[in-house]
């Protein structure tokens, strides 16, 4: 009973965040100025009389409350609104350009965490030794190499110098390799989910190092090594679910930080994703394409924090629901 | 002025300031046996001192672009041009050089910004707990999810339009000026948490305790005794920020949304991309400029979390 209060709650919480970014993003754009004003100031030749009527047509003669209001209603009913560079609804182009999104970031999660789980338990096994050493010093040196400089190395190395990778895009615009489209989508996939896994890997290797340092140490493990359980079973079942439990918030952050630099790591690659879409439309003034797909980040990233909330809460019976909402 | 005067009489024989220099002392003495922390900062000195001596030793100005006439744009690298020339005939190394103080300037900038909220946000709610507590931490929440780096390309690209024929055009640096305000406006959330957490931790301790009972203010509380003890974390995370906030840049002028009048090391890499595989030295220069700078950062912070908080660590 305690746990659906307390997901409640957490549910309660998430709606206002929504609620509360969503207005942030609108009223923050818009207090720059009329969206009319500013796609018409770089056009030569429009008149203050044209400005007004178009004001008018597209509702933006109103006050900033009452837009927020209609744009919230429709956000409710998935209406993000038309293009005005692409002329389709801003909902199906975040729908095509999203999945391109979630095709390179759900596998670099994936893999990351893999390699995580084997070299951060490698490494903890063998603490102060040279295998411990070495993974240590990469995840530390890349936890500081930016994705994006990491992509433009990729490409500098795999496709321009050895020429075996594509440099830009998702699938070839003629002639597939070996005839299959999907094998050309795949081939296309290597460098960029390669750039974000490696992201990924750094900093969660060196969590889970330091986590399954100190469960080794307890006295669970200990308990259970002196009742003859084999060693594998108790590091890769036990241990690692103590400490794989405390990676799950950091595993949400992580996924927040990945989404919100889309913009970044998918331009090196010239990648169709959600973040490109959203740089393209800054730099065309795309006003509802701004505007739906930063609030679909923004619902994306709350909605993973409240995901790994309430798998945290199902998963780790220890936890005190008590605290904080 | 009495609190004062009975403060300094009862701590006579132990002065106040003995402990925190002790505190600092120790830790420098842990920092110094960090070589991960020392590496660190040594790689910062680096990039301090090339943004404070650079500039008068660049063999070019900044704006310099008579490389293009000599060995041409995208030369590869030589006597003169020892990292050769960009796209835009500009030399790469004086570039480079040229880009330290701006990245400096957005860390440092952004992070006092953050750090000022942060600390105020964080140590009211605090040290006050309770309802005020609660609400501070709500709207630190609020601040944790919004999508920054989204949000800080919208508001600098539509600003850049909004400024045109207004007396703002004129003002110098002012695409620069945004992004390190909206960077330090979006990043002081974990600095709240953590001051947050450390007022919690330092509040009922019996040193402050102490002051208490000796009638000190709740300013002098706060910032005399707590704030000093609760530094040595703050620095760590403050640290961690300054590469932060450089990488996010970094990250803004790749994408061609940085101030056109600075030089950054990411506004290089966004004119230079293109020619990636012609002129690699061109684009490769400023991303390990980035990396050494934001490398720097974190060691550092690594370092200061080996000797602040040794606990922490393994």
């Amino acid at each position: 009973m305690r746990v659906f209060v307390f997901l409640a709650r957490r549910l309660i919480f998430a709606i206002i965040l929504m609620l509360g970014v969503s207005a942030a993003i609108f009223f923050l754009i818009n207090a720059i100025g009329n969206p009319i004003e500013l796609m018409m100031a770089e056009t030569p030749g429009m008149t203050g009389e044209v400005i007004e009527r178009m004001k008018g047509y597209y509702g933006l003669d109103q006050p900033p409350l009452t837009r927020y209001l209609l744009w919230l209603g429709r956000l409710l009913h998935l209406d993000f609104g038309t293009s005005i560079v692409y002329n389709q609804p801003v909902g199906s182009l975040i729908a095509t350009w999203g999945w391109q999104t979630l095709k390179i970031q759900l596998p670099a999660i994936l893999i990351a965490l893999a390699i995580a789980i084997l070299f951060g338990v490698t490494a903890a096994r063998r603490q102060h030794s040279r295998s411990d050493f070495t993974v240590m010093g990469t995840a530390l040196l890349g936890q500081s190499l930016p994705a994006f400089f990491l992509g433009i190395l990729l490409i500098f190395v795999f496709s321009y110098t050895l020429d075996w990778l594509p440099s830009y895009g998702a699938y070839s615009t003629r002639n597939p390799l070996w005839g299959s489209p999907t094998l050309d989508a795949l081939w296309h996939m290597i460098l960029p989910v390669a750039m974000l896994t490696f992201f990924n890997t750094a900093t969660l290797t060196l969590l889970m190092r330091s986590n399954m340092v100190d469960v080794l140490k307890s006295d669970f493990i200990a308990a259970m090594r002196a009742s003859g359980i084999p060693e594998r079973r108790v590091i890769y079942v036990h241990a690692l679910r103590a400490a794989f439990i405390p990676m799950l918030t950091y595993l949400g952050l992580l996924i927040g930080l990945m989404l919100g630099t889309a913009p970044v790591t998918e331009s090196v690659f010239t990648w169709p994703g959600l973040g490109s879409l959203y740089v393209a439309a800054i730099h065309q003034l795309d006003y509802p394409v701004i505007m739906g797909a930063s609030a679909v980040i923004a619902f994306m990233l709350i909605c993973t924090t409240l995901l790994t909330d309430v798998i945290y809460v199902l998963i780790d019976p220890r936890i005190s629901l008590e605290g904080g909402p | 002025m009495t609190d004062q005067t009975i403060a300094s009489h009862v701590s006579a024989p132990k002065p106040a300031a003995k402990p925190a220099r002790g505190i600092w002392r120790q830790g420098w003495q842990r920092f110094a046996r960090s070589r991960t922390g020392m590496l660190g900062l040594v790689l910062v000195l680096i990039v301090v001192a090339t943004a404070v001596i650079g500039p008068f030793v660049a063999p070019f100005d900044a704006q310099d672009q008579s490389p293009m006439l000599d060995p041409g744009a995208k030369a590869p690298p030589s006597w003169t041009n020892p990292l050769g020339t960009d796209r835009m005939g500009y030399d790469v190394l004086s570039r480079v050089i040229y880009g330290a103080p701006t990245a400096l300037a957005v860390g440092l900038g952004a992070m006092s910004i953050a750090a000022a909220i942060g600390i105020l946000v964080g140590g009211v709610a605090g040290y006050r707990g309770g309802t005020t507590d609660e609400v501070l931490m709500r709207f630190t929440d609020f601040f944790l999810v919004i999508p920054m780096f989204v949000v800080i390309l919208a508001v600098v690209r539509l600003l850049g339009v909004a400024v045109v024929d207004t007396p703002f055009e004129s003002v110098p640096y002012l695409n620069l000026g945004v992004i390190i305000l909206l960077i330090g406006v979006f990043s002081w959330a974990p600095i709240a948490r953590m001051t947050r957490a450390e007022f919690l931790r330092l509040k009922n301790q019996e040193f402050v305790e102490a002051a208490r009972c000796i009638g000190a203010t709740s300013g002098d509380i706060l910032f005399r005794h707590i704030l000093p003890n609760a530094l040595p974390s703050l620095i760590v995370i403050i640290a961690l920020g300054i590469g932060g906030a450089v990488l996010a840049e970094a990250m803004i002028g790749f994408l061609g949304f940085g101030d056109p009048a600075a030089v950054s090391w990411g506004q290089l890499l966004y004119f230079n991309y293109q020619a990636l595989k012609v002129a690699p030295w061109a684009s490769l220069s400023p991303g390990l400029a980035i990396f050494v700078t934001v490398l720097g950062f974190n060691l550092l912070a690594d370092g200061l979390t080996d000797a602040f908080n040794p606990r922490a660590k393994n």
